[in-house]
Order: C-alpha cells, then structure tokens, then sequence
C-alpha cells in the first residue's frame, strides 16, 4: 500500500463524501434511452448533465455512418497516424473542419485534452512565455505543465490584469500565447474575447481560443465565441471537441498561421498515441453537417436555455453569470450540494455536481447542460423538482401552496427496445401457458 | 536575517493576509503548503497577488521549487533584481 499512502488525504475526502450520501464518481446508468434520458437504479432519469447541446448522439444517419464505416475499415486504426498512416477519412475530417472554420490548417487529436495538450506544449517552447485564463481547464494547466514555457496566470475573464502581465514581460525575447475559452465550462460565463484582443494586438502575443463547450452553441454559423464576437481574425488558433456538439470523441485545432503542418511531427500528445477509430471519423463528419445544416438547432438551445437559466433564477437560485447552455446553481456549502445532488439523482434528474477544487472560490455548484433535444416540459420538470428540493433544503423560501411530488414528463423520444430497461419483458399469458403445458 | 530581508517577509505577511483574510505571522523557516495550510489553488492566488505586491512575474515552475517562506523571499528578491 506504500506507493499509494500520498493519497491518503484524498481517499479520506472520498470516504466522507460517500458517507454523505452521494457518490457524484461512481454513478451508473444502466442504460441509455436518448440524447436526454437514461435510466438510473432502474429509474427513468431525465440527462441534464451531459454537454450534448446539439442532442446527436443517437442520430439516425450519424449512427448509419458510424455503423458503414466499421463495415468497410473496421474497428480501429491500431496505432498512431505517424506509424501507422493516416486513412483517407482523417484528412477528410480535417479539410471539414478547416473549411468550416475558414483556416487554411486543422489538425485531429483523439480527445480534446490532448487537442489542448498537444497544442499547448508544443507551440510555447522554453524561450517563449505561455499566460493563462487563471480558471482555465485541466487539459491547459496540463498542457503548461508537460511545456517547458514558463507559465504566467491573469485573473479570470480580466483583460486588465492580461494586460499588466504581458506588460511585465514587454521586455523579456520569446513569443507569447495568451490561452482563454469560449464558455468556461463551470459558470457558463463567455470570455471578454474583443477586450482579450486589443490587448493581444497591443503587445504582439497570439490567442488561442478553446471552444469546447462554445462549438455549435455560439455564433451564426456554430463556430463559437470568437465568431459571434466577430473576432476570428484576431484568433491565431482554435481548439475544439467532437465529444459536445459533435457528439462523439476527438478533438481538434485549426489555424491558418504558416508552417503549422510541422507540428505534425513536433506535438508528442499527436504522435504517441493511437488515432481516431473508423467510426468516429464518421459520425463526427455527420455531425458536423448537421451542425452547418441545421441552425434550428442552435435556435432551440438557445431558448432552452433561457428558459431553464430563467427559471432557476425566477424561483430564486444563484446562477452563473450568463444565459448559456451550462447553467449553475451556486450553493456555497459543499454538503449541501451533494444532498441536493443525490435528492435530484434519486427523483429522476441528472446533472453535474462540482466540488472543490474543480470550482472557482472553493465553492460547489449543481452544474446542467442544456441540450437542444429537451422538451419544454423536461426544462419545466426541472426548474420545478429543483425549486421544490431548493424550498425543501432552506435554500429558497417555502410557497404557499406545497405538494412533495413532481410529475415526470412524458418520453419525448426513445431508442427501440429501451423499454425492457425499466420493464422487464413479460410473455403473453398464452405463451405462458403454453409453456406449462 | 539582514533588515533587507525581514522587511520583505513582512511584506509577504501582508499579502498572504489579502489572501486567507487572516492574520499570519512569517517565519522563514515556515512551510508554506504544510505550516500555512495552504491548498494548490491558494498558492496559485498567493503567487498572482505577490507578482502584483512586487510587479514581478514569478512564473508557475518557480513556485513549485518553492518549499519554506525564505525559499519564497529568495525567489522574489532575484526575481527584483532581474526587472
């Protein structure tokens, strides 16, 4: 047990979350029924915590693709594309996406942390200086640490604070890269992208933009924030994932910066590891159509989530910042969220519980993604077994008219044959006698 | 300690004050993870608001080799006298 005796202290925070109560690690569903619903302990749960804006997962044509697609090239790759060779196909998802984005270069990563990994490490060298949003994701902070740029933090979303940093290192050789995100994927809240530009402009560094949870979900044609701040030309490199909008696994950068091709044979995350299965490949190239053909989409997320942000807000919940597809409700105590979490398990919704330190400020959040395939009637579900657990918890007022159960909405939707999760299938009665006979 | 030095730990003093909104009396051979119960995330925080005390940069590998608060003094006085 030696080896492992440094995590004794975190084993110990496990323990005393479990005997809370919950267990936001270990959850199962014993199945999956459609982009918003599983099933949970045998229980129908409406999902409310997956990053599926755009509700792909389970369409028709993305998963007749996936399906000929392993037909005709099997299962996996076997090996990276720098060993193994890249298929047809990569390069095919690669053109899509520089094309969609209007660059002249994309390169595919077989998740989006090693996109950000890759990207990151690799552009930023030894002499050069890499600044981070201080609230960034994992895969940055990694990224920064697996480079051997030295790493400089500016508070979040403050384009002021960029600014005296970068001013600090005005004098000092090396290029810079300035790291931010579309939507931070806690809060919700989008980057101040004009703001982080001029200063960008005024002390000659590059951005990067990660729009993971802001592809398909911001800007006209679903390119992100950078487009709908009108921007893009200002951003050098954007990143991205397939496992979000796109629905699948991956991730991406696009770029239209000059020799980026080398990075090819630079960017250990891209070469190291094996490429993206067949099927993937396929599904993501559907999914991207979908995505420029389909911006009604976008249009339903949008007003689903204005309609769950404004309700959870109406019934009196601390919200983050913004109306965008990830809504969090603010609890500051981190007991209390993980009670609240379990309650709304238990009665049919799943959504994210986050804890410290995944959070800013040491608080704890009941984080949602919206997605474009909810119903009106699963938002109005929500808001109301939220409200009525909220009021139950202290944390909101009491109504005046109180009944301790809400209706589960009616399935919207469901894959064939899902049924026989939370039913098991029953012979008819003349099979039955048939069979006593 | 030279008087250079005292000055500058009470200085750090202040800072962290800002940071855990409590008083902290430094001494250099405290641990700054261990003996000021200070999280990652802390020492992060710590580390922008000492780059703004002091109108330096101290980038995120230099923290990580610091271990006691006189490591933290030294760092910041090279990191002066490089500006």
């Amino acid at each position: 047990m030696a080896i492992l005796d440094k995590f004794s202290g975190l084993a110990a925070r496990y323990e005393q979350l479990k005997a809370s109560g919950g267990d936001p690690f270990s959850i199962q569903f014993d199945d999956i029924i459609s982009s918003v619903e599983g099933v949970v302990k045998g229980k129908r749960t409406l999902l409310f915590g997956t990053n599926n804006y755009l509700g792909l997962t389970f369409d028709p044509i993305s998963m007749e693709r996936s399906i000929d697609a392993i037909r005709k090239h099997g299962t996996g790759t076997t090996g990276s594309r720098i060993a193994n060779g890249s298929y047809r196909e990569h390069e095919k998802l690669e053109r899509e996406l520089a094309d969609f984005y209007g660059h002249e270069h994309c390169m595919v990563f077989s998740t989006g942390y090693q996109a950000n990994l890759a990207m990151i490490s690799t552009l930023v060298g030894k002499d050069d200086h890499l600044i981070i949003d201080a609230d960034s994701h994992a895969s940055i902070y990694d990224a920064s640490r697996l480079g051997h740029a030295p790493v400089v933090r500016f508070r979040h979303n403050n384009p002021e604070d960029l600014a005296k940093r970068l001013a600090r290192l005005k004098d000092q050789p090396g290029e810079k890269l300035i790291v931010v995100e579309g939507i931070y994927s806690m809060l919700g809240d989008t980057a101040p992208l004009k703001e982080f530009v001029d200063v960008k402009r005024e002390f000659g560094a590059y951005l990067m933009v990660d729009e993971a949870h802001s592809m398909g979900v911001l800007g006209q044609r679903g390119r992100g924030l950078a487009e709908r701040e009108g921007v893009e030309e200002d951003v050098d490199f954007v990143v991205g994932t397939f496992s979000k909008s796109l629905a699948s696994v991956g991730g991406f950068c696009v770029s239209s910066v000059e020799g980026f091709d080398i990075l090819r044979l630079a960017a250990r995350p891209y070469m190291f590891t094996a490429s993206l299965p067949p099927a993937i490949i396929a599904s993501t190239l559907s999914a991207l159509e979908t995505l420029r053909n389909e911006p009604q989409r976008r249009a339903k997320l949008r007003a689903n989530s204005r309609r769950f942000y404004n309700g959870l807000k109406d019934a009196g919940f601390t919200v983050g910042p913004e109306a965008n597809p990830i809504v969090a409700v603010i609890l500051n105590d981190p007991a209390v969220a993980t009670m609240f979490w379990k309650r709304l398990v238990d009665e049919g919704m799943y959504l994210n519980l986050a804890l410290p330190p995944a959070t800013p400020n040491s608080s704890a959040f009941l984080r949602s993604s919206v997605s474009a395939a909810h119903t009106e009637e699963h938002i109005d579900f929500a808001i109301a077994l939220m409200t009525r657990v909220g009021r139950e918890f202290g944390i909101l007022p009491e109504a005046p008219e109180y009944s301790n159960v809400t209706p589960f909405p009616r399935v919207s939707a469901e894959r064939l044959s899902a049924r026989a999760a939370t039913a098991p299938a029953r012979r008819r009665a003349a099979d039955v006698g048939a069979g006593m006979a | 300690m030279t008087e250079d030095r005292v000055a500058l730990i009470s200085e750090i003093s202040e800072v962290l004050e800002t940071v855990t909104n409590k008083a902290i009396e430094l001494k250099p051979g405290m641990n700054i993870v261990n003996d000021l119960g200070l999280d990652s995330i802390a020492v992060m925080n710590f580390c922008m608001a000492l780059e703004d005390r002091f109108d330096i940069s101290i980038p995120l590998h230099d923290m990580a080799s610091v271990v006691t608060v006189d490591d933290l003094a030294s760092t910041i006085e090279t990191l002066r006298s490089n500006a």
